[in-house]
């Protein structure tokens, strides 16, 4: 083989150096690229099953919330994107559906769940991985120690407050209240909430029925509870069991002996089965489209709810996609970026107003402080359009007198 | 009947390189789940993929060997990830000593089952492991004290173990995956272990014709009972490896639909091969992740699958690859 003298001889010094050159190279724009990365908001919902119609709600208005911050320029000149995943109202799928989006996505925070069981799951993975998560569903059990972290906030309003405030419209001293309560953790402690609204109130407990999650048949119940002879019926149950429920204690005539009541009156589900079936039932809600007339931040939020949707109004459920994902976003606004303790700082700092009125993270629970409607559903003749649903009974503002207090939770004060 | 066959587990003269392969069966099915992390889109779903391979593969044992359909193997499968959960959240036991603690828990409880449900046959005997399944459903709703009820059980994260004096970050994905891996590889021995026994022999002769080996002097009810419990103690270690894995207990792991979805895993997989409860587990969880993730409507896929599957491949997938396999062999 012949050799050359005039080739370059490669020597291992050089190659070093080369070498580094180059990976220093490639590395350049990874480094460039680091300070604009995208900033990535897990979102697991229930698409699937019987809480999809309130799931659909909640991914729209989270995706309008991340479009107006990215309209403007994102956060610190980073874009934010909105990984949603199916959590099939199943504590395992959503806790591994976390998993993923912390191992795999390297979400920054996670916002979302819509069953007591299932935001429990999400939560119990995220805090132990330092992972900021933004619960938008009801439940009192995330609000007491054992359950928390300084990584948990919850965006949602609780059981307890919000069954205070409708016992307070809806009860008198002396009535009699009878319960339908769906048997799993939410009806659970919706029922533990009005028991103890009542008491404060004075009114008598008649009888409580159980049934059972999903339930579609509920015409053995309603028998029993009339021949309670309550004032009035509370129905503590979710999504499509709370429409089921209602159609069915409406053809047993339970209407004519007694007001019924609900611990939340779902928008979706009173679309669902119109307005004969729904008049004068009374019930709680985070947010109301109607609440425009009272509320500047609620008319901006229907506006721009409206222009991205095609016109649509937004729900109450969606409502929490909106103010979870949006308050999440003003603190990382607030912080500059997605460091963890930056964040957690300015959530617990941040006073936001973003669908109905001021709001905050109260300090020792991370519950959000905000304001219950009260609403009553209008009958036929009275609704001046097709989206013309409830009456606004009540806005009680915001208040930590609302929530239970931080001691009687475990925190330390 | 020449003897009990099952699939691959048949010994074949050692001459050709695919025998060699099938006879070290634990070996490679060791090795194909050491890539599979590497193989699938995410760590979390490789971990799914070996929990529910173990579960699956502990259920095989009374299904695919023994020919018992039960409905109820999700009581092991949940009672292992209970008894772990509260093992360590409730008692402070240590995560290696909680996890064999609730496989021997969970082996009496299936002692319990079994001595109920292998009394009856058929169709009675799913409907029983069915019923008393679902007691152990209702007494982990009731009992919420110690199981969190409805919520699920939490509060027992294990973020950090310790190896012989090496600290490892359980919460790495790969960390997590290979130590969980190692419960596997054991599961597998042991399985391996129990068919090439004479017991293995036994309980495919039961499976073949009842009556015969009755007459040959088997004590069938005996037997039955016997890898009742096995089959318990296999798939409840799936259950620890998903306690240790979740860091929770969804009540969902006790439903019915969890010992459906068991079945299910099987038949897609192959009942009565040595590896296939790992493929029927890791293309069920694949098609869900995978589907549900470009539409809600996934079950509508899984299903029209599923149903494909029961018409045209009632081997399922590893038994028919294996039956190509061994037929191109015989031609040649």
């Amino acid at each position: 083989m012949p050799r050359s003298g005039s080739t370059p001889k490669i020597t291992r010094r050089t190659a070093l150096a080369g070498l580094s050159a180059s990976a220093a190279l490639l590395a350049m724009p990874r480094l460039g690229r680091a300070a604009d990365e995208t900033i990535r908001i897990g979102f697991p919902t229930p698409l699937t099953g019987p809480f999809a119609a309130e799931a659909r709600d909640q991914v729209k208005c989270a995706e309008l919330a991340v479009k107006l911050v990215n309209d403007k320029g994102g956060i610190a000149g980073r874009k934010v994107e909105l990984l949603v995943r199916d959590d099939k109202l199943n504590a395992g799928e959503a806790a591994t559906r976390t998993l993923e989006l912390i191992e795999k996505d390297k979400v920054h925070a996670v916002v979302g769940a819509l069953s007591s069981a299932v935001q429990l799951a999400v939560n119990e993975v995220t805090r132990a991985r330092g992972v900021i998560y933004v619960s938008i569903s009801q439940s009192d059990t995330i609000n007491e120690a054992k359950d928390f972290s300084k990584y948990t906030f919850h965006e949602a309003l609780n059981p307890h407050m919000t069954t205070s405030a409708v016992a307070r419209q809806t009860l008198k001293k002396g009535m009699k209240v009878a319960h339908l309560v769906a048997d799993y953790a939410y009806g659970h402690e919706m029922l533990r909430g009005f028991k103890r609204a009542q008491a404060a109130i004075g009114a008598d407990n008649v009888g409580e029925i159980l049934h059972p999650f999903g339930a579609a048949d509920y015409s053995t119940f309603m028998p029993r509870l009339m021949s309670m002879r309550p004032d009035v019926l509370c129905i503590s149950n979710f999504g499509r069991d709370q429409a089921n429920a209602i159609k069915q204690a409406v053809d047993f005539g339970v209407k004519q002996q007694m007001k019924i009541v609900v611990p939340v009156i779902l928008h979706n589900q009173r679309l669902a089965v119109g307005p004969d079936v729904f008049e004068g039932v009374v019930g709680g809600a985070n947010y109301y489209w109607g609440l425009e007339t009272q509320s500047k931040s609620a008319s901006s939020f229907n506006t721009a709810f409206k222009a991205a949707n095609g016109g649509a109004i937004p729900t109450d459920y969606g409502a929490y996609g909106y103010s979870g994902v949006g308050s999440l976003l003003a603190a990382m606004q607030a912080a500059g970026g997605t460091d963890t303790d930056k964040v957690v700082d300015a959530l617990e700092k941040l006073q936001y107003d973003l669908t109905k009125g001021p709001q905050h993270y109260r300090k020792c629970d991370h519950q959000s402080v905000q304001s219950v409607l009260v609403l009553e559903s209008k009958k036929k003749s009275a609704m001046a359009g097709e989206n013309d649903l409830f009456a606004i009974l009540a806005n009680d503002a915001g208040s930590d007198d609302m929530l239970r207090s931080c001691s009687e939770l475990g925190h330390a004060t | 009947m020449t003897g009990p066959s099952s699939g691959e587990a048949v010994a074949k003269p050692a001459s050709s390189g695919l025998a060699w392969l099938l006879d070290h069966r634990v070996l490679l099915s060791i090795a194909v789940l050491a890539v599979l992390p590497w193989l699938l889109p995410s760590k979390a779903l490789a971990v799914n993929v070996l929990i529910y391979g173990v579960v699956v593969m502990g259920y095989n044992l009374l299904f695919g060997y023994t020919g018992l359909l039960s409905f109820g193997q999700a009581a092991f499968f949940g009672s292992g990830a209970y008894f772990t959960g509260i093992a360590i959240g409730r008692y402070g036991v240590p995560w290696f000593a909680a996890v064999p603690i609730a496989v021997l828990l969970s082996t009496c409880l299936a002692a319990a089952i079994g001595i109920v449900s292998t009394r009856t046959r058929g169709i009675y005997f799913s409907m029983v492991t069915l019923a008393l399944a679902q007691l152990v459903y209702y007494v982990a709703l009731q009992a919420a004290s110690f199981t969190g009820g409805e919520n699920g059980l939490r509060g027992f994260t294990v973020d950090r173990i310790n190896l012989f004096g090496l600290q490892v970050n359980f919460l790495d994905p790969i960390n997590k995956y290979y130590v969980l891996m190692a419960f596997a590889a054991l599961a597998m021995w042991f399985q391996s272990r129990i068919l090439n026994s004479p017991f293995g022999a036994v309980i495919e002769a039961v499976r073949e014709n009842e009556q015969r080996a009755r007459a040959c002097g088997y004590d069938v009810e005996r037997s039955k009972l016997v890898v009742f419990m096995l089959s318990g103690a296999i798939s409840s270690l799936g259950g620890c490896m998903l306690a240790l894995h979740l860091s929770i207990v969804p009540l969902d792991i006790l439903h019915y639909q969890t010992s459906g979805m068991i079945v299910m895993m099987v038949l897609l997989g192959g009942a009565r091969s040595f590896f296939g409860p790992f493929v029927g587990a890791a293309s069920f969880l694949i098609l869900e992740d995978v589907i549900s993730l470009w539409t809600p409507h996934w079950q509508i896929f899984v299903g029209a699958i599923f149903v494909l599957f029961v018409l045209f491949l009632p081997k399922g997938i590893w038994g028919t690859l294996l039956d190509a396999l061994d037929s191109g062999k015989a031609r040649r």
